[in-house]
């Protein structure tokens, strides 16, 4: 029985058929004709999968050729001075004098105090009530339309219980209740998933807010222990504002950028 | 429990990229495809759910007999398991396979939690980024496993490669320091085609090959050789070896090599002897010396010859071989099988299961009824003849014949035929002058035949071949004349049907065929046969009254000789006429042929004939397209 490396002990004994190589040879010069017809029959989505892998795959190869042109070539230098990059009379100067740091410190200090409240979405478009609640028909015969269904993610907090469900106004079904969102941090370019703390400010409406609805623009505070942050009196930050940016009803998760 | 020893049936594991690729493209092609924003609600939730819940079914499965396919290492014979950790490394295998199940669970829950969620979705709109959404986390949780697949994949075609030893069976296990011989002993006694090289580390992995002794089937273990250095040092390519000498029962031949070709002392072979002796517990073991065609034991020097003796004090039992020349393969393989039935007898009488077998076996002796005793009788003057007989002269046999000429041994079977010495090797003829040989073989042919000859006289003169004659009176004679008369017509026709019947060539219909039957034709037949024609204007085959009003002068019909009307001849056959020339006629003969090829190959009776066999066949009217809509069918 064939065992453990035949193939490669076969090969090395008896070799490989006389025109072995030349096939191999021919073979792999008739790939890009196998290829061409590829890209002309493919239609559909297979198309289209075929055609992006081809594109990047011709952007690498234009890339390398470019590359090698340029070895080839012999360029003039443009005579393009680096940042940063002084005459030699002027390296020993100082640059920056003592007044001028201290008044760009407070310009710096007045500019945060402005900004305080600059988050990354400025504008979000407002959800009508239309949109975010459903009404839900009750009563024996379906007439009393009283009750609404929330059609948005929201989020409840812990130990929330309902209200009794005679006198429930608002419906929020727990498939719809979320704990966590995916935080990204603005700087270190990485992305966390963090418990919610709490709905700070839905802008739509105060009654998002109070209800717990969670829409694209809202802002969530998120409990940022887990990232071990300590303020400059060495207290640990454990809680952070963060602006959600997707649509979470539509992705069914949150994201959200923390806002340092 | 389930222990497999081969492992070629496990299903081959794609790559990640492959993975998300065949199980979306599956998806894609056993759900439902269309969907429009102004069914119902339900109807969109459900369409999308379906495409969630499929995806994660196909993940599932596909994942799920991967982790049943390949072999728990816990489950498997403790060879085969401490192999595969020599081989593949059990906690990295471990790994692998318990990243793919948590990527099974965790497909799982992101099914749940999109289904759960699509319940509430109000829109297409939404309904579709949310399976877009589900589908895209799996794939993401399937890119993260690549490397594991990759591993798996490697894992299972090194497996499929493993040669299927059976831990269980008689095996011998061929042990000792590299380049001793163990390859050429094991291709000497098996058809195991191992490589045979004069460098060190030639067998890389353990071979199996399989020989008879004694109407049974032994398994002969080929291992790497193994140096002397401590067990931690040791690298994969020994580790295999030790792990089959650890879990195999079997018959362990050392060999060892005495002329010292393979690079190693004699005294450095016994030392590593000593080292691994501990593997050597409860298993039948021989040492075997190799290469005795360069030197023989009795060459060596004394301290060498001590070593030796050594084993032999030990009870252990030393045999001497050569693979080059052969001598003492066999004996060694002899012995070493020998020694290992008797050990697994042994072992097996010590178990509980021979108590069973015993119990159920009795060898009955029948019980002496006195004492004396009563040996075979033979008489005196037998034993007087068989001595003057002399020794029985053993003849010689055809096989002793063979083992002597050996090649140039073939087997003559006409030099025993009792015939002259230059007769005997003469082909022989199946006819002389004229007669078959085969008639003259019996020499008393020719009194047998005069014998018969006369009987057959005495029956006929007897009258057994007698038949009755019955008298025939007139009428019967005359329709016997009658009968006889129309069987030579019938035959006639049908003959002249034959000749008539030509070939493929295309038959003119009967309607065609003008003036087949005529009077004239009716009253020349009729002549033949004898009957009187002549007066026969009143009968009824002859036209009496012409049909229309005004009596055209009637034609007479031109009749030839034999009274035929010769008008059907002049009438243009279907086709010739209305065409002008030759070329015309063969193409609209090749056109005929053409409209007719059609109907023909749908067993239409013509032209008129519309049925359709199968009024809805089912490739037209069902299933999807390949590609594009199924608007209309």
């Amino acid at each position: 029985m064939p065992q453990n490396e035949h193939i490669e002990l076969f090969q090395k004994r008896y070799g490989f058929r006389m025109d072995y190589q030349e096939r191999q040879r021919k073979k792999k010069a008739r790939e890009h004709k196998l290829q061409s017809k590829m890209a002309q029959k493919l239609i559909g989505i297979k198309g289209k999968i075929f055609a992006k892998k081809r594109y990047s795959e011709k952007v690498q190869l234009k890339r390398t050729i470019k590359a090698h042109e340029e070895k080839k070539t012999c360029k003039k230098e443009d005579g393009k001075v680096p940042e940063g990059a002084m005459p030699a009379y002027l390296l020993d100067r100082e640059n920056t004098s003592q007044a001028k740091l201290l008044s760009s410190m407070v310009k710096q200090k007045r500019k945060e105090k402005a900004g305080k409240w600059d988050v990354p979405l400025p504008k979000v478009r407002a959800q009508s009530e239309a949109e975010v609640f459903r009404v839900l028909k009750t009563g024996k015969s379906r007439r009393k339309g009283w009750k609404r269904l929330v059609t948005k993610v929201c989020f409840v907090g812990e130990g929330f219980t309902r209200k009794p469900p005679k006198y429930e106004r608002f419906v929020r079904p727990m498939a719809l209740r979320f704990k966590k969102a995916h935080v990204t941090h603005p700087e270190l370019k990485a992305t966390f998933c963090l418990p919610i703390v709490g709905v700070k400010k839905n802008p739509s409406s105060p009654m998002y807010t109070s209800l717990g609805v969670i829409t694209k623009g809202t802002i969530i505070e998120v409990n940022v222990s887990e990232l071990g942050l300590v303020t400059q009196g060495g207290k640990v930050v454990w809680g952070k504002y963060a602006q959600v940016t997707n649509n979470p009803e539509n992705d069914g998760c949150i994201n959200a950028i923390l806002l340092v | 429990m389930t222990s497999q020893y081969n492992f070629k049936k496990i299903v081959i594991v794609p790559t990640a990229k492959d993975f998300i690729d065949i199980v979306l493209s599956k998806t894609q092609r056993k759900t439902p495809t269309v969907v429009h924003k102004q069914y119902k609600i339900s109807r969109i939730r459900q369409f999308y759910m379906r495409k969630v819940k499929f995806s994660q079914q196909t993940f599932h499965d596909k994942l799920s007999t991967i982790l049943t396919d390949f072999p728990k290492l816990d489950d498997i014979h403790p060879f085969y398991a401490d192999l595969m950790n020599v081989l593949y490394d059990k906690d990295h295998y471990k790994l692998a396979l318990g990243q793919i199940n948590i990527a099974l669970h965790l497909i799982d829950n992101v099914s749940k939690d999109y289904v759960r969620l699509l319940k509430y979705g109000d829109s297409l709109y939404r309904c579709k980024q949310l399976k877009k959404a589900a589908l895209g986390r799996m794939a993401t949780i399937m890119k993260r496993q690549a490397q594991s697949l990759q591993y798996l994949e490697q894992v299972r075609q090194h497996l499929s490669r493993l040669p299927s030893i059976d831990p269980n069976t008689r095996t011998l296990l061929i042990c000792g320091f590299p380049n001793v011989g163990k390859s050429s002993f094991i291709n000497k006694i098996t058809r195991a085609d191992v490589e045979v090289q004069p460098y060190a580390f030639t067998t890389k992995s353990l071979f199996v090959g399989h020989t008879d002794h004694r109407y049974l089937r032994w398994q002969v273990v080929d291992t790497p050789g193994i140096l002397d250095h401590p067990l931690e040092d040791r690298n994969t390519i020994e580790m295999q070896a030790i792990a089959a000498l650890a879990h195999l029962r079997a018959a362990i031949l050392y060999v060892m090599d005495i002329s010292e070709q393979c690079g190693h002392t004699i005294e450095q072979q016994v030392a590593l002897f000593e080292s691994i002796k501990p593997l050597f517990a409860n298993k039948p073991l021989l040492v075997v010396l190799n290469k005795t065609d360069v030197i023989r034991l009795e060459e060596l020097n004394p301290e060498q010859k001590a070593l030796i003796q050594g084993f032999i004090n030990d009870d252990i039992p030393v045999m001497e071989m050569s693979t080059f020349s052969e001598e003492g393969v066999m004996n060694v393989k002899t012995e070493a099988c020998e020694r290992l039935l008797s050990h697994r007898i042994e072992v097996k009488i010590k178990s509980k299961k021979v108590e069973g077998i015993l119990n159920r076996l009795h060898v009955a002796l029948p019980k002496p009824r006195d004492g004396c005793t009563r040996p075979a009788f033979v008489p005196e003057k037998v034993i007087e003849k068989r001595l003057e007989k002399g020794p029985k002269i053993k003849k010689k046999t055809e096989r002793d014949l063979e083992v002597e000429l050996e090649d140039d041994y073939s087997l003559d079977l006409k030099k025993n035929y009792d015939l002259p010495a230059d007769f005997k090797y003469d082909v022989i003829p199946e006819f002389w002058e004229g007669k078959n040989i085969a008639d003259y073989i019996d020499p008393d042919i020719m009194a047998k035949l005069e014998e018969l000859e006369r009987e057959e006289e005495l029956r006929v003169e007897s009258g057994v071949y007698e038949k009755e004659e019955e008298e025939m009176d007139d009428e019967e004679k005359e329709i016997h004349r009658l009968a006889g008369k129309i069987r030579e017509k019938k035959a006639i026709i049908a003959i002249e049907g034959r000749i008539g019947r030509s070939g493929g060539a295309p038959v003119m219909p009967r309607a065609g065929r003008k003036r087949e039957r005529s009077v004239s034709r009716l009253r020349s037949e009729f002549e033949e046969l004898g009957v009187d024609m002549s007066n026969k204007s009143g009968a009824h085959f002859s036209r009496t009254k012409s049909r229309s009003a005004s009596r055209p002068p009637i034609k007479k019909a031109r009749a030839d000789s034999a009274g035929r009307v010769s008008s059907s001849s002049r009438v243009t056959p279907r086709d010739q006429s209305g065409i002008r020339n030759v070329e015309l006629k063969a193409k609209a003969k090749k056109m005929g042929h053409k409209a007719q090829g059609k109907m023909n190959q749908f067993g239409k009776a013509g032209e008129a004939d519309r049925h359709i066999a199968v009024k809805m066949p089912r490739h037209l009217y069902s299933g999807k397209r390949g590609i594009g809509k199924t608007d209309r069918r």
